[in-house]
């Protein structure tokens, strides 16, 4: 069967995590995604764990892998003048444009959307930063998904209303922003199919991450109410409901029993602990909230998270162990879905890797492959995209063009 | 970009986010709701806390750009209403529970169906009951996140919802891409678990592969070297300051110390040390770890001393990495996002807010607030006139049984 968008090209000039993070989204729907990296400055990523056995090298990456999958690698040094040509070449003929350095660098580097569109008006180039190009502060602003959190207001909703901000669990915004990208470049693909317009696309990650939290800043906007940080899993509206101990080192099951019928199931599970007449109401539940959640945690105590999700999945109560990575893994669920995926890369050998976000009933997603080694197609991209013949390839490659 | 495209939205919290990306990027969206109306109306915080159908802001937050219209789909007028809508759509966007897509109802060839799924459609928990925490504790973020110690942490605003419905937009288009190229609709399936794992940033592919496990500790301490705090207090709040010394950041770390030298906070002498290479001596256990303690102390020092502007300022003028811990409020006064255009003006309620509503700029589209949020039920007349063929005795009829 074909894939949604096979036939596509796509150059992925970008690094770290947001801008091949969304080229992966189109590299899984079929687009031939050519990962275009110098070994003279690599992709940080490569840098960045977890490695492959715990084992730093430029080639064990896992978030690297995970990040790249199924690209084909072209290394060139785009700061040569025959190296930026190819980079101009491929672009020339390619369908979508990524990169994702400090905003405006590009520019400098002579791969501007205003060159490159001249070339090819129908081309969708995308450019992502923390705080995007266009503003004052955007121009020469880096970087990373720290950054992004704090600007995204994210940050600081993070962590314990009685300590410092902890911001949520690494570089958030990386994990937003691809979906907005995703999905703008897909919308693009639709009007450039009816009209043949391309357009360049500008997607500030603070922002993306912005979109996420869009209630607690409606709360200001119209309430003047400045949201703060709750640390552990606190609804005012709803109880029980919380992360309550387990037995383990750091083991947590959330517990969501403020409908009435999950309450009662709750109530059936745990017997007599949470009894008392006193908990028949939610109001009463909300104005004995410490209560029944000292009660709630005894129970949980003793077991596992496992075990009290499936005894309150049984009686209807939504309920999840906060799961660890090796739950994860062994997650029957996932495992059934297919979400992991072997792949099989010369450096890492066998290792896994989550497949594609969503599934296609219709033109399924291609096979999730390892990550590309810096490089490892130069030859068959220069040959097969630009028709270059093996001696000028190996001219280009002795003057330094090629690493 | 999107504007000969019909979406019809079956509301529910997990579709909002999902038909207002859609709708932002130019389709037509009708957002369907039973009579009583959709969940996602019942969702706090409430303008002025004052709860209400038309008061949920979360609702507000969501659901611009889309027309609102009730319909009962158990009835059998609801069912034909429904079937009729389908027909004329190219994406339906719903949330459902088990295998039965559209209600039950057929698919026409052409149309893209995007269906969000607690969990798998058909594995062990698919049956599983599950609220936005729920979910948001089975993708695995929370175990990693927040002071080992204490439970886990939590955003105070629902995240599974946002992760499945900015998911569930990218499943829809790329289907639309699918069919513009062979020209046959399909159905596309998004697990909001699955959804909420992205935010675990790869760290979990490691359990398998022999790396080091994605849990809630302190950093790892290498040789004498300190813990690097990522977030420093300042006079009025908290900023992130990027501080590695691996080599692709040691640049940033050694042009912070410059800043510290130039504020009178760090010696020089401390500051024109080889980051990268007191970092390895000092991770080897070769040197001592005073001058970093010196830096960091240094750096702590500095920041309580100056507001988040003035650290951000600096860090603009040295490069490195710094940002202001922001609030709403700050966001909300935040002049690049004014000059980037993020902001367009929503009615809310009986006023208007700015809303953050372009999350990306084009350089020949603008995202734009064609209509807020709707009422329950605001359109309605108008939708099922035009695009139904009932007469508005009809639609009366309807409404006085219940139907609508």
């Amino acid at each position: 069967m074909v894939a949604a968008l096979e036939g596509l090209k796509v150059v992925d000039i970008g690094w770290i995590m947001v801008g091949p993070v969304s080229a992966r989204y189109l590299t899984e729907l079929g687009c031939a995604t050519i990962k275009a990296e110098t070994a003279k400055r690599p992709d940080p990523l490569r840098g960045l764990g977890p490695f492959r056995d715990g084992q730093p090298g430029l080639e064990r990456s896992l978030s690297y892998h995970l990040t790249n999958a199924g690209k084909r690698g072209l290394a060139v040094d785009v700061k040569s003048e025959a190296g930026l040509d190819i980079v101009r070449r491929l672009v020339a003929q390619a369908d979508i444009f990524v990169e994702s350095f400090t905003p405006g660098a590009i520019d400098g580097m002579g791969l501007s959307y205003e060159m490159l569109s001249k070339a090819n008006p129908g081309l969708i180039m995308v450019s992502t930063g923390i705080l995007g190009r266009k503003g004052t502060m955007g121009l020469g602003m880096s970087g990373t998904g720290m950054t992004g959190s704090a600007y995204a207001g994210a940050t600081n909703l993070m962590g314990w209303p009685d300590q410092a901000p902890v911001g949520p669990y690494g570089p958030w915004t990386d994990a937003v922003t691809p979906r907005f990208i995703a999905s703008s470049v897909l919308a693009a693909l639709h009007r450039r199919q009816q009209t043949g317009q391309g357009c360049h696309i500008d997607i500030a990650q603070a922002e993306a991450g912005l979109q996420f939290l869009t209630p607690a800043y409606f709360d200001y906007a119209v309430n003047g109410v400045v949201a703060e940080r709750v640390g552990g899993l606190s609804d005012p509206l709803r109880a029980p409901c919380g992360t309550y101990p387990c037995a383990g080192a750091d083991r947590w099951v959330v517990i969501d029993a403020a409908a009435a019928d999950a309450w009662t199931g709750l109530r059936k599970v745990v017997g007599e602990a949470l009894a008392d007449p006193a908990f028949d109401t939610l109001v009463g539940r909300l104005r004995a909230r410490a209560e029944v959640d000292r009660r709630l945690a005894e129970w949980t105590a003793t077991r596992t998270p496992t075990e009290v999700e499936q005894a309150l999945q049984r009686a209807g109560v939504p309920a999840h162990a906060v799961c660890d990575d090796e739950e994860m893994f062994s997650d029957p669920d996932l495992t059934h879905a297919g979400y992991y995926r072997e792949v099989d890369d010369p450096v890492v050998g066998r290792s896994w890797l989550p497949g594609p976000q969503y599934t296609m009933t219709g033109t399924p997603h291609v096979p999730t492959r390892a990550g590309p080694c810096i490089g490892d197609c130069t030859a068959a991209i220069l040959a097969g995209e630009l028709g270059m013949g093996e001696g000028e390839i190996a001219r280009l490659k002795a003057e330094g063009v090629l690493s | 970009m999107l504007a000969d495209i019909r979406v019809l939205e079956l509301s529910t919290p997990p579709t909002m986010l999902a038909g207002q990306i859609l709708g932002d990027l130019g389709a037509e969206v009708i957002a369907i709701e039973p009579p009583q109306g959709s969940a996602g109306r019942r969702l706090a915080p409430f303008i002025d806390g004052r709860p209400g159908l038309e008061r949920s802001l979360t609702w507000h937050a969501l659901n611009r750009n889309k027309r609102g219209i009730t319909l009962d789909a158990r009835t059998p007028d609801g069912r034909a209403l429904l079937a009729e809508l389908i027909e004329q759509a190219d994406i339906v966007i719903e949330a459902v529970e088990g295998e039965e897509s559209l209600c039950g109802l057929a698919r026409p060839e052409r149309l893209i169906v995007c269906d969000v799924t607690a969990f798998s459609r058909s594995g062990p928990k698919a049956a599983y009951r599950a609220t936005d925490p729920v979910l948001v504790a089975a993708g695995a973020s929370p175990a990693m996140a927040g002071p080992p110690g204490r439970p886990p942490i939590f955003f105070p605003v629902p995240q599974a919802i946002m992760e499945a419905g900015a998911e569930a937009a990218v499943a829809a288009l790329a289907a639309l891409g699918a069919r513009d190229r062979l020209g046959c609709g399909q159905r596309v399936d998004v697990q909001a678990r699955i959804a909420t794992m992205p935010a675990t940033l790869g760290r979990l592919v490691s359990a398998r592969s022999g790396g080091p496990h994605g849990r809630r500790m302190e950093p790892p301490r290498m040789g004498a070297m300190p813990a690097i705090p990522g977030i420093y207090e300042c006079r009025d709040g908290h900023a992130v300051v990027t501080v590695a010394f691996a080599p692709a950041f040691v640049g940033l770390t050694q042009r912070i110390a410059e800043w510290l030298v130039e504020e009178g906070f760090l010696e020089a002498e401390v500051a024109a040390l080889d980051f990268m290479a007191t970092a390895r001596a000092v991770m080897a256990g070769e040197a001592p770890a005073t001058p970093i303690e010196r830096f960091i102390a240094a750096l702590t020092t500095g920041c309580k001393a100056r507001t988040k502007a003035e650290i951000t300022e600096a860090s603009k003028r040295h490069r490195f990495m710094a940002a202001p811990v922001m609030t709403m409020a700050d966001v909300a006064a935040f002049e690049h996002y004014r000059e980037r255009g993020l902001f367009a003006p929503q009615a809310v309620g009986d006023r208007t807010v700015e809303a953050p509503a372009r999350f990306a700029q084009f350089s020949n589209y603008e995202i734009a607030v064609r209509r807020p949020a709707p009422g329950l039920s605001e359109h309605t007349l108008e939708v099922l006139t035009q695009r139904a063929g009932l007469s508005p005795t009809e639609v009366q009829a309807l409404f006085a049984q219940g139907i609508l």
